[in-house]
């Protein structure tokens, strides 16, 4: 068995390197993919990190060509592996350094690093090492024993198709799919529970209590919390009078349970509590509205 | 008492306090506007939501010191900024919170007040928030893995903060509605650790 | 260019960002027109061109959006509080089929669809980011 791989390696090897090879040295969208890998902090320009990705496609395609061409040397396997163990190498220091970024791998998909790209980047080393150890040609052994290379090269490509996530509307949803529809949604359905706070600032943000209050609201929601069949929501403020413009807490008081689906019109409590001297502001600054200018207009 | 347990008290009591100004001598506004605002007054007039006394000032970038309550943030096209926090600033990470959550590496927006020294006075914060359009690839317990363009992301469930909204409707706990392959727009927290999002809101349209 | 008043379209107003900048801004770039920015008052617009158009599919929701290209300039205004900011289009969206009929409303006055897409920088001018979506009158 274990001769049988090796000598498929090359072939399954030549594959994966001529579609990810070609990808990245012809591909339209690589200076794109480029501009998000760590290789653009490492070479402190776009344009070089293009060149590099482009170059890394062009090894990968010529040592495709060496693979299918003479899978008996030693040079394209040992070429394969050291092509992988790099690959790893450049995986493992990009996540310790630049985690969010790319990892630039297959050319097609982006993403962060994660198993996958490192559980490719070991598939191409070890395919590499198999490659080296070949001591026939791939097509010798195709004719010779077909029924075991074609499980060889099937289990080959199932483990390349989960290491990749170009090929995943094929198999991974359909598949994920299926699980949701036989075992159910996982995510909770949270029936009866209480309505959170985001639906809360959603209902006052529907109601002609914000409208009326938005001149003198200058933050987002700072604090809120419940009491008594309320909920609180506090904004700060502030207000202009002859005296000058002061700061405010805007408070809003809702009923807890309700969402913009049960009271399309809620009734909502106002105050505005002046900060300095924590009285209570007649609600009179709210009417008339304060006049503002227009914001500054963009150039 | 410690220091935390202390100020935790105060807190509460102020709380206390706020919630008897807001409950007991409110203005009621609303459904049942019992002769509190004249809303048609209220909207004669076109109003701008900031005062154009104090220069508006908007601020983007990623946090490289802290020092204080002052924010050492550099933006993404080479600008630096110092943005103040105040009482009165609003700080939203992942949910409303406060300025100890900040941490060196996180993003943010600011939007505030630029002041005579240069600074500014912030109004509020958004730090590391995100808000992409995605495709729901997969349904996990504690997480959705999504694809935003042709890169792949984790969006992380939060418990007793992530909520969807279906077809606009409010926004609810309840999370069991989501399909795979479903398009859907995600607002939420973004990780600079691992570059995946903590959930705070998902938005399903049909 | 001057951001002006006569009346164009009104929607849900939603917001992205874009440029090379933090979170998942990267992979947008710096949008169709290649000038967007997150710290810019820039805005999406769904009808920006014919490739456009046939991303956000508006019409799908009956919003058939006259085409305004990369440059133009368009006030938009908090539909409760008037609030405005002049922005400058400079990527196309949001992408308005995905959402067909989702409302946006204060005091009953519901704004349907979402019809432009907003820079950081232009939504905190007039709303709040973490509310994610606002109604909008757009002026041009």
């Amino acid at each position: 068995m274990i001769p049988l791989v090796s000598n498929l390696a090359p072939l399954v090897c030549a594959l994966l390197l001529a579609v990810t090879g070609a990808g990245k040295l012809f591909g339209r969208q690589t200076a794109q993919l480029a501009a998000n890998t760590v290789l653009v902090r490492v070479l402190n320009d776009g344009r070089r990190a293009t060149l590099a990705l482009r170059t890394v496609g062009g090894v990968e395609l010529a040592l495709a060509a060496a693979l299918l061409a003479s899978p008996e040397a030693l040079l394209p396997g040992v070429g394969t592996a050291v092509l992988g163990a790099g690959f790893t190498g450049y995986l493992a220091y990009a996540r310790a350094t630049a985690p969010e970024s790319s990892c630039g791998c297959s050319a097609a998909a982006e993403g962060p690093i994660g198993v996958r790209s490192f559980a490719r980047a070991g598939l191409v080393a070890a395919g590499g090492v198999a490659a080296a150890g070949a001591d026939a040609a791939w097509w010798s052994q195709l004719t010779r024993r077909p029924g075991g290379s074609a499980l060889v090269l099937a289990a080959a490509a199932v483990l390349l198709l989960c290491a990749s996530a170009d090929l995943d509307h094929v198999w991974l949803l359909p598949l994920r799919k299926a699980r949701i529809k036989v075992f159910g949604n996982p995510l909770p359905s949270a029936a009866g529970e209480r309505v959170p706070v985001a639906a809360t600032v959603q209902l006052l943000e529907n109601s002609l209590a914000w409208q009326t209050a938005m001149p003198v609201v200058r933050s987002a929601l700072l604090d809120h919390w419940d009491d008594e069949g309320w909920r609180v929501l506090r904004y700060a403020g502030s207000y202009r009078d002859a005296r000058g413009t002061h700061p405010v807490s805007v408070l809003f008081a809702l009923d807890l349970t309700l969402t913009v689906d049960t009271a399309p019109n809620p009734a909502v409590r106002v105050s505005l509590i002046d900060e300095e001297t924590e009285e209570v502001v007649p609600s009179s600054v709210l009417t008339p509205v304060p006049v503002r200018t227009a914001l500054p207009l963009a150039t | 008492m410690s220091h935390s347990q202390e100020s935790g008290g105060r807190r509460l009591d102020r709380r206390r306090f706020l919630t008897t100004a807001a409950v007991g001598g409110a203005t009621i506004v609303g459904a049942s506007a019992l002769g509190g605002l004249d809303a048609e007054a209220a909207f004669a007039e076109p109003m701008d939501s900031l005062d154009t006394a104090i220069p508006a000032a908007f601020a983007e970038g990623r946090v490289v010191a802290m020092n204080r309550n002052v924010l050492d943030v550099a933006g993404s096209h080479g600008e630096r900024y110092l943005i103040q926090l105040t009482n009165a600033t609003s700080i939203w990470k992942l949910r409303t919170t406060t300025a100890e959550s900040i941490e060196v590496g996180d993003g943010l927006y600011a939007r505030g007040a630029a002041m005579p020294d240069g600074t500014i006075a912030a109004d509020a914060v958004w730090v590391n928030i995100v808000n992409v359009y995605v495709t729901i690839r997969g349904i996990a317990k504690d997480r959705l893995h999504l694809t935003h363009g042709n890169e792949e992301l984790v969006g992380h469930i939060v418990p007793d903060t992530t909520t969807a909204s279906y077809l606009g409707g409010a926004l609810t706990a309840d999370l069991s509605r989501t399909r795979i392959g479903q398009e859907a727009q995600v607002l939420g927290a973004w990780r600079p650790a691992d570059g995946n999002i903590d959930i705070a809101r998902v938005s399903l349209g049909h | 260019m001057a951001c002006g008043s006569t009346s164009l379209w009104a929607g849900e107003a939603t917001w992205f960002c874009c440029g090379n900048a933090w979170g998942s801004c990267g992979s947008a770039g710096t949008g169709a027109c290649g000038t967007c920015q997150s710290s810019k008052h820039m805005a999406a617009w769904p009808n920006l061109s014919a490739a456009c158009w046939d991303i956000t599919r508006p019409d799908l929701c009956g919003e058939n959006m006259p085409r305004r290209t990369c440059g133009a300039v368009m006030n938009v205004r908090h539909q409760c509080s008037g609030a405005t900011v002049c922005v400058t289009l400079a990527d196309c969206g949001p992408r308005t089929k995905s959402f067909c009929g989702e409302a946006t409303c204060c005091n009953g006055a519901c704004r349907t669809n979402r019809v432009i897409d907003l820079t950081p920088s232009a939504f905190t001018a007039i709303g709040s980011l973490s509310s994610g979506k606002l109604p909008v009158y757009i002026y041009e």
